[in-house]
């Protein structure tokens, strides 16, 4: 985020993008509301009446899928109507002219039928964007899990360069990020293109200065993205396939679109490794499983979605009859077998080895981590005055070498599947408030599982329901070209007839059997949010109650749980 | 009972919230999870917060927790077995070196984790990735 969670309060308008924060981050959405009691105006584009939505000026419920249309539109506005930040746009800027041709091509008349919204009111959301003195983007994987992605933000980003929201207190634009630590697993380099703190390994100065600190000659071939694993493994020419995956923390089996390719790929790999806390869906394919401590069992630093350094404590041992070690602990290890010895004493040595060699961060000392709690990077001074920064681009200084925020000119591009006479349904992923990605965690705690447990909702308008004769709680058959799953039908007038919402973290109900792998070109993120689909009665409802229950069983007993232990489905 | 208050990061989203764990140390369990005064959570905790610390406890809803090494000795339709550590370190290392060996480095890709681990194991694991295997194929869950 270019600006902190605590300044989203007093932004004097909120423009909510395919952000569903009362999901997705409870904590942040409660910033949203205490905005609002505090006079701001809130804007929401979200196909889905969320909760944003309710207590929203304007709720502009685009079409699944249209987002750049949406955006260029409401740029097209602020530029026919005069409402530019002319100065900003001229000192702080580049590519405006050509931008400004792209933005003609999209006058709220023309894209209302891309977008489904009323031409009157792209207007409205656009002047009180421009206006307000003090707008703030929040935006989500509701943005960010299409075939067209990157471009949206670049979109959106144009929407804060020509208006000046950028560089103060309480404007900016802000990704939401999902996971506890994403930001951090990017902030250490754990992204196929750059080194910790953003430093890219095509950069000859960079690769050499990475090469002098750890002592060996490094590749300046960036790596492949995870999500064209599946590629690598079955459809590359032998000299370009993956032969060997080091799976650590995570579910691919569970997590990627289209399961029954994930699953080919993964029982074709030579060697599969899982480091994990837990048995998950991945490790019913791993060669070696290797322990590891738990959140709560061991030391470090996360990053929260505002670039904030903060520490996680051990609070208590690993159980008394578990062999494991920590996970960088246990690398180092490997590391040191194959010739490449790594030995640290503790969380610390790494962490100043990190700061030494990243600019961006190197005044983040676990010191001042102690001291002050928190610290956002850029903190670029060891100094205990340096405190961080909590928003970035001050004064219109912005990270490209002539120091210039670029317009991009991009064109709406349609998702990559479409509804048909077969699937004539939109299939989006989403959130669900009590539990969190795979759920080996939130799963394993007694009392949200008791919140929801298997197979999982599939949301629905109540006029489909009515149309496919299913009521609430029925369990009902969901398909697409990829595979299909079972789910309970939960009406909502929340969605619309068009499409409906499935959450990943169901074995029974794994939306991901139907979600395709269609990946935004640049950062690789799978088209979560749109695929075609169809939803069937199921007649013999008995017989679907007891195929969960069953199938929740096997699976249970297939991850090593005792026969006598847990529960059983809901 | 020897009891201690303990302020962590909570693991189950970005918002980055501070908890105040009250923990047994003799019986090295945690007792409770308060909201503790942090930057982005300002007092707050959602459920997640308040309860999410319960998988630590390996009640088994689930999945079983991992608590030793494993190898499937006898190849991919084997059982997994259990190893100590040296043993898995070894057959880890000796098969991505012989992989590494045969088809090179860019034939083996390594994650990272959004997850619990932490920063320090994510610059750990892409150190090994490019210093010790000698590829950037190293990527995380970024995108789910």
């Amino acid at each position: 985020m270019s600006n902190g969670v605590h300044e989203i309060e007093d932004a004097a308008l909120l423009f909510v993008f395919g952000y569903n924060g009362a999901d997705s981050h409870p904590i942040v959405a409660r910033r949203i509301v205490r905005a609002k009691q505090k006079g701001a105006k809130i804007i929401c584009c979200d196909p889905r009446r969320i909760e944003t939505a309710r207590i929203a000026d304007m709720h502009l419920q685009l079409r699944n899928g249209s987002n750049l249309a949406l955006v260029n539109s409401i740029a097209h506005v602020i530029i026919e109507e005069g409402l530019t930040d002319d100065k900003f746009i001229a000192e702080h800027s580049t590519g405006f002219e050509e931008f400004k041709e792209l933005a003609k091509n999209y006058p709220p008349e023309k894209v209302a039928k891309i977008t489904q919204i009323d031409p009157e009111d792209i207007r409205k959301a656009a002047r009180m964007y421009a206006t307000s003195g003090r707008s703030m983007i929040l935006y989500g994987m509701g943005v960010c899990q299409f075939a067209q992605a990157v471009n949206v933000v670049k979109g959106l980003a144009n929407l804060a360069i020509m208006t000046g929201n950028f560089g103060r207190w309480g404007v900016g634009i802000g990704p939401v990020r999902g996971q506890n630590n994403v930001q951090g697993a990017c902030d250490m380099g754990a992204l196929p293109n750059s080194y910790p703190g953003y430093q890219n390994v095509t950069v000859p100065e960079i690769q050499a200065k990475f090469e002098k600190a750890w002592g060996v000659k490094l590749s300046n071939k960036a790596g492949i993205p995870l999500t064209q694993v599946p590629h690598y493994v079955l459809h590359e020419p032998e000299e370009k396939k993956i032969r060997a995956y080091y799976v650590f923390g995570e579910d691919p089996a569970q997590s990627d679109p289209d399961l029954h390719e994930v699953r080919e790929a993964l029982s074709k790999i030579e060697l599969v490794i899982l480091q994990d806390i837990y048995m998950n869906k991945t490790g019913q394919y791993a060669d070696v499983i290797l322990p590891s401590t738990g959140w709560n069992e061991h030391d470090g630093v996360f990053s929260c979605c505002d670039r904030g350094f903060q520490k996680i404590r051990k609070l208590i041992d690993p159980p008394a009859d578990a062999n494991v070690l920590t996970d960088w602990d246990i690398i180092c290890r490997i590391s040191t077998a194959m010739g490449y010895p790594m030995k640290y004493d503790n969380t610390e040595q790494i962490w100043n080895e990190v700061i030494s060699l990243c600019p961006s961060f190197i005044g983040a000392t676990y010191e001042k981590l102690e001291k002050y709690g928190n610290i956002q990077w850029p903190c670029r001074s060891t100094d205990m005055s340096d405190t961080g920064t909590s928003f970035l681009h001050k004064d219109g200084k912005f990270a490209n070498p002539d120091g210039k925020a670029r317009f991009s000119s991009i064109d709406w591009q349609p998702p990559t599947e479409l509804e048909n006479d077969e699937y004539p349904i939109i299939l989006s992923t989403c959130r669900e408030v009590g539990h969190y990605s795979v759920r080996t965690m939130s799963g394993n705690c007694r009392l949200l599982r008791n919140l929801e447990d298997e197979p999982g909702w599939v949301q629905m308008n109540p006029e489909l329901c009515e149309d496919l004769g299913v009521k609430h709680g029925e369990l009902v058959k969901v398909l697409s070209k990829r595979g299909s799953c079972i789910a309970r039908c939960l009406p909502t007038d929340r969605v619309k007839k068009q499409a409906v919402y499935m959450t990943y973290q169901w074995w029974i109900g794994a939306c991901n059997e139907l979600t395709i792998a269609s990946l935004d070109p640049i950062s690789n993120t799978p088209e979560y949010k749109y695929c075609a689909c169809r939803v069937e009665k199921i007649e013999d409802q008995q017989w679907a109650e007891k195929y969960v229950l069953e199938e929740y069983q096997k699976i249970r007993e297939s991850m090593g749980v005792q026969k006598d232990k847990g529960g059983k489905a809901a | 009972m020897p009891v201690k208050q303990i302020t962590s990061t909570c693991a189950y989203c970005g918002a980055g919230c501070q908890i105040s764990f009250t923990v047994d140390q003799e019986a090295n369990q945690i007792l409770e999870a308060v909201p503790a005064p942090g930057r982005t959570n300002d007092g707050t905790l959602c459920l997640k917060g308040h309860y999410g610390w319960d998988y630590i406890n390996d009640p088994q809803i689930l999945t079983k927790r991992l608590k030793t090494p494993m190898i499937r000795k006898g190849g991919k339709d084997s059982p997994l077995e259990p190893v100590q550590w040296d043993e898995a370190i070894d057959y880890v290392a000796k098969r991505l070196m012989d992989i590494k060996a045969k088809h090179g480095p860019d034939s083996i890709m390594c994650t990272g984790s959004a997850r619990g681990p932490g920063n320090e194991a994510n610059y750990i694991m892409q150190k090994f990735t490019r210093a010790a295997i000698g590829t950037n194929n190293v990527d995380h869950c970024a995108r789910i």
